[in-house]
């Protein structure tokens, strides 16, 4: 019946991932301006151009998003771990790194050379990588599982802090693999062939035309609203992440309202009150950490075809720190909330720089309020005190990189005090205030 | 929700006579596939058909025929409301036979009463706590009884009685009995007469043990016809369609949820909601948001308190703007009442910001934003808790009626509201107020025709001429509308002689949000006094947010400060009436009162001659 939005007839209703239609079309918005964001160079509406959201149509812009695609899918996953099942996990970029290597042997360059010596390649196309960096993952995922269900808490950190430095050992080691420390290796890039033919299918590394999609979309709304028939290599690659981020996205959703899922929950609450209502513990974890690698594999697989050149010290213990970031400061156990995180953690030293030398510049023009307010953060010269410093060589304060990793450190605390559950939870503390409204309770 | 579907013709197969089956077999055929019924299970709300309605009835007919169930026998229902309560009732009436409902708080004695007076043959125990109350007794002592019905299978599986019988095998029965006799239910009902008996409802007894109202289809019919499609009760002159929900939740047993529920649902096919108990009413009545709303003065209490209570525990920012918005309510109120109802153009434009604003959210919060037609009936209201709804633009009509006349006979029409009165009688009923003894009387196709096997209580209900004596004392206001002044036998003659409305005076006590239980006492006293009970959740709030701690409902009854609380409510209480009818003093009730110690009626009704006995002590130590 309309307009009763408690009234729940059947569990379908009731947990329907979207259930109302604010949540539809809201969702519905950001897919379409996310989709738009890469067409925006061009856009031709009648007679006017239309730019939705121009500036992130840079290429640099689209990189940073494209990233936050990326980390999102590996941040979802390490969410269905530690924030859904409540397996504290600190080997995410173990996991990442498997996948990366996984993708690098399949996918890579037959016979190439490297600095140690000769590096396995397969040359095999991406759908078989891809995938399989994820269900390589997930098999170790499995090995660890067992584990888990030993160690707790503090201790299960700890041995999945282990597996990191295991790592450490093993990307030394063979070198084959991994192109050996501080070497690295190339990573195969986004291009899509049936199999192993010369010319790519797609080939989402070089600008050029338009997808067939797009055409296809322009030729229907071509009267309209003109595409461009030229797009360059950061958006296409951004579409290409985009559409797996919002399957992977649906997915991780979608597992909360699973048996599965709900078993996760179970056992993060209390596993031995869940296996006594008959969910199985050492099952659930096992299911969690598969689950959990495979995010993490194929997360892994599309950060290192997008870098494309990796050296094996940047799977270390930071970047799982830094993906437990996210979710913590997104709002453990919740997708909405992982995937603020990811933005956040992302965006956020870029949002730092351009402040800053925004700031700088205001500060160097010297007038008016805002300036003489900036004066106090920035330090523009060797004698100006401030808390941030954009000028080269030595002056007082923190350098852009500093203040990240500062603040960074800072929100960290701050969440894990004042908001636990992130900034999802700041919303959902918003919405609370108005679901009540005119009560409290 | 402005759907209007043509009423289903009454059938003139045969001698048939339109009863309760025959229009919910009409309905199941115009509207199969729509919802009839939900009933929430297992977490959700699962819905009903009215084939499947239809269909379920139809079984419990032939199951009843199985059992050997005859025309004019009875059929005792002893549950909450639920789909299960409907099916048999509408079954028992399809094949001529009777149905009466017993309170599920009826204690063991009543049960035994109430089985052997209506001489039931079939008798529906909910679960092991009503099955329990039959088994008490030893079986000789029921002599008709030849089987117990049972729903909730829990508990009572292992019990050894021949007599049980689990509803799903009872349904079985009937289907078994339908394939072997198809057509004998439709036959029954083409045999049914207007006179037919097709329920007793037993009145509450507040003096005697309870009587069976015997009311035939003819009196339904009536009902239907000038209470739930009366022209004016609805706002618009709009009649019950089948998109208005109603919620289900006062006891089925009682007249007033027979006809606002079964009757409703049988004449204008409305949905019925099966709350699913007492205590989640106001969680249902949000999640279904009724169309249409009856309730007791005591629900209307309730929301009202849960309203004051809510509001005062907002954050500051909420609180703030709550008071502006209250104030612009009581405006509203004020407005509404002092025109009858309905909008003036201040009023209008007040609501028309307060309601996108406060109104509406605050309205959905308790359950009622999309309510259209809501009312307040089966004892007084306090006439400010009417004017607090109205100004949220909830009008809340109160109305009068009782289980001998079918519940037809005054109500207060839309648009022509008068606070503090029953409203007018239903056009073209018989009605009067006795000038000698200032008692209703009415006379139409509706009163009922007599006490189940109790003729000569039945000849004192009515007067020579063979009107109705319904025993409230009441008076005209205007002309036009009535004000039941009290029971007749309730009435005080005070000190000077004056005659005083002891209801009035408790209700307004039990306006205020902590105050559940009011009896005045003082007839033929010096002067009038009082017995107060506290409502434990509000009045228990109220002591923790104060720092006074407290054990039992006693304990807390007894603290010095909530003494004192309760004589400032009653001192704005004596400032609403004459000094005769101030209260001097008071005592507290040192318990909460409930049906199965007798101190209240099944419909949570004072029973004042109980509570004299109980509380003579309490009293006699005020004078």
């Amino acid at each position: 019946m309309r307009g009763r939005p408690n009234l729940y007839v059947s569990y379908e209703a009731e947990q329907s991932l979207l259930p109302t239609w604010t949540q539809r079309i809201a969702a519905t918005l950001v897919v379409l301006v996310l989709v738009l964001i890469p067409l925006g160079g061009g856009l031709e509406v009648g007679e006017s151009s239309f730019r939705p959201l121009g500036f992130l149509a840079d290429a640099d812009w689209l990189k940073i998003l494209t990233q936050v695609g990326i980390f999102a899918v590996a941040a979802l996953g390490l969410n269905i771990l530690t924030g859904v099942a409540g397996q504290v996990s600190l080997g995410h970029a173990f996991f990442m790194a498997i996948g990366a290597y996984t993708a690098a042997v399949l996918g890579g360059e037959v016979g190439a050379e490297g600095f140690f010596g000769p590096r396995w390649g397969m040359g095999l196309p991406i759908w078989i990588w891809l995938p399989a960096a994820g269900i390589i993952a997930a098999l170790i995922g499995m090995l660890v599982a067992p584990t888990a269900v030993r160690v707790r808490g503090l201790y299960l950190a700890f041995v999945t802090l282990g597996l990191v430095f295991i790592g450490e050992w093993a990307y030394r080691t063979f070198v084959s693999i991994t192109g050996g420390s501080q070497s690295g290796r190339e990573f195969p890039g986004f291009e899509i062939r049936l199999w192993k033919e010369e010319t790519p299918l797609l080939d989402l590394t070089r600008d050029g035309p338009s997808w067939l999609v797009v055409n296809w979309v322009d030729w229907l709304l071509g009267p309209w609203i003109n595409f461009p028939d030229e797009m360059s290599e950061e958006a296409k690659t951004f579409l290409f992440v985009l559409i797996l981020a919002v399957v992977f996205v649906v997915l991780a959703k979608n597992l909360q309202r699973t048996r599965i899922g709900r078993s996760f929950m179970a056992i993060r609450d209390r596993d031995i009150a869940a296996e006594i209502m008959g969910v199985g513990d050492a099952k659930a974890k096992l299911q969690a950490f598969a689950i959990s690698s495979f995010y993490a594999g194929v997360a892994g697989a599309l950060f290192a075809a997008f870098v494309g050149r990796l050296i094996p010290e940047s799977f270390n213990l930071f970047l799982s720190v830094q993906v437990l970031a996210m979710i913590l400061i997104g709002g453990a156990g919740t997708v909405a909330g992982t995937l603020l995180g990811s933005s956040f953690v992302i965006l956020l030293p870029r949002l730092v720089r351009d402040f800053s030398s925004w700031l700088t510049e205001t500060v160097e023009e010297g007038s008016g309020v805002l300036a003489w307010v900036g004066d106090f953060f920035v330090s523009t010269g060797q004698d100006d005190w401030g808390l941030v410093s954009t000028a080269s060589g030595l002056t007082p304060g923190l350098s852009v990189a500093q203040l990240n990793a500062v603040l960074y450190g800072a929100l960290i605390i701050v969440f894990l005090i004042f908001e636990p559950l992130g900034l999802y939870g700041i919303w959902i503390r918003i919405r609370n205030y108005w679901k009540g409204w005119p009560f409290t309770y | 929700m402005t759907t209007t579907v043509e009423k289903p013709e009454s059938p003139q197969t045969g001698s048939g006579a339109p009863t309760v089956a025959s229009r919910i077999r009409d309905w199941a055929q115009q509207r199969p596939d729509s919802v009839v019924m939900r009933e929430k299970d297992y977490g959700v709300w699962q819905e009903k058909s009215w084939s499947q309605l239809w269909d379920e009835i139809l079984t419990a007919s032939h199951g009843l025929l199985a059992l050997g169930v005859d025309a004019r026998d009875v059929v005792s229902i002893h549950s909450e409301d639920r789909p299960e309560w409907v099916i048999l009732d509408i079954a028992a009436v399809a094949i001529r036979a009777i149905t009466t409902g017993l309170y599920p708080t009826n204690p063991t004695a009543e049960v035994e009463y109430l089985v052997n007076d209506s001489g039931a043959k079939v008798h529906l125990a909910e679960d092991q706590e009503q099955v329990d109350k039959v088994l008490e007794v030893d079986r000789s002592r029921f002599p008709n009884l030849k089987t117990i019905l049972y729903v909730e299978p829990r508990g009572v599986g292992s019990y050894d009685d021949d007599r049980l019988m689990f509803w799903n095998d009872f349904m079985e029965l009937g289907r078994r009995h339908r394939v072997e006799h198809p057509g004998a239910v439709e036959a029954r009902m083409a045999e049914a007469e207007a006179t037919d008996v097709m329920t007793l409802v037993y009145t509450s007894g507040t003096t005697g043990p309870p009587k069976g109202a015997m009311l035939t289809n003819a009196n339904a019919e009536y009902c239907m016809e000038h209470l739930i499609n009366a022209d004016d009760r609805l706002a618009g002159n709009e009649k019950p369609t089948p998109d208005d929900q109603i919620l289900t939740y006062l006891p089925l047993c009682h007249v007033a949820e027979r006809i606002f529920s079964t009757w409703t649902l049988a004449s204008n096919g409305t949905v019925l909601n099966f709350a699913e108990s007492i205590e989640t009413v106001q969680h249902n009545l949000a999640e279904i948001q009724p169309t249409l709303f009856f309730a007791v003065p005591r629900i209307w209490e309730k929301i009202h308190a849960t309203v004051v209570i809510k509001l005062s525990d907002a954050t500051w920012a909420k609180r703030q703007v709550g008071k502006v918005c209250m104030k612009m309510a009581s405006a509203i109120g004020k407005a509404r009442v002092a025109s009858g109802g309905r909008h003036t153009l201040a009023s209008r434009l007040l609501y028309a910001i307060g309601n996108p604003l406060y109104f509406r959210a605050l309205k959905e919060r308790i359950g009622l934003r999309r309510c259209r037609w809501a009312a307040s009936g089966a004892a007084p209201i306090a006439p400010e808790v009417l004017e607090f709804f109205m100004g949220l633009g909830i009008p809340v009509y109160e109305l009068y009626g009782m289980t001998e006349n079918a519940a037809v006979a005054t109500c207060n029409f839309d648009g022509r509201v008068k606070l503090g009165t029953v409203g007018e009688p239903y056009p073209g009923i018989g009605f009067r107020i006795d000038e000698e003894t200032g008692e209703v009387q009415t006379k139409h196709p509706g009163v009922f025709v007599g006490y189940w096997n109790k003729p000569e209580k039945t000849a004192e209900t009515f007067t020579e001429d063979g009107w109705l004596k319904t025993g409230d004392v009441a008076e005209w206001v205007d002309g036009t509308h009535v004000k039941i002044v009290d029971r007749m036998k309730d009435i005080i003659i005070g000190s000077g002689g004056k005659n005083i409305s002891p209801s009035e005076i408790e209700n307004s006590l039990k306006t205020s949000p902590f105050i559940k239980e009011a009896m005045i006492v003082g007839d033929r006293r010096k002067f009038i006094t009082a017995l107060i009970g506290i409502e434990l959740d509000t009045v228990g709030d109220w002591a923790t947010r104060r720092g006074i701690p407290y054990t039992t409902y006693r304990d807390l009854s007894e603290k010095p400060e909530v003494i004192e609380l309760v004589q400032g409510i009653i001192n704005q209480t004596n400032d609403k009436f004459s000094r005769v009818e101030g209260i001097k003093k008071f005592r507290m009730i040192p318990k909460e009162l409930d049906h199965e110690d007798g101190e209240l009626t099944a419909t949570q009704k004072l029973k004042r001659s109980a509570m004299t006995d109980m509380f003579g002590d309490l009293v006699e130590s005020m004078y």
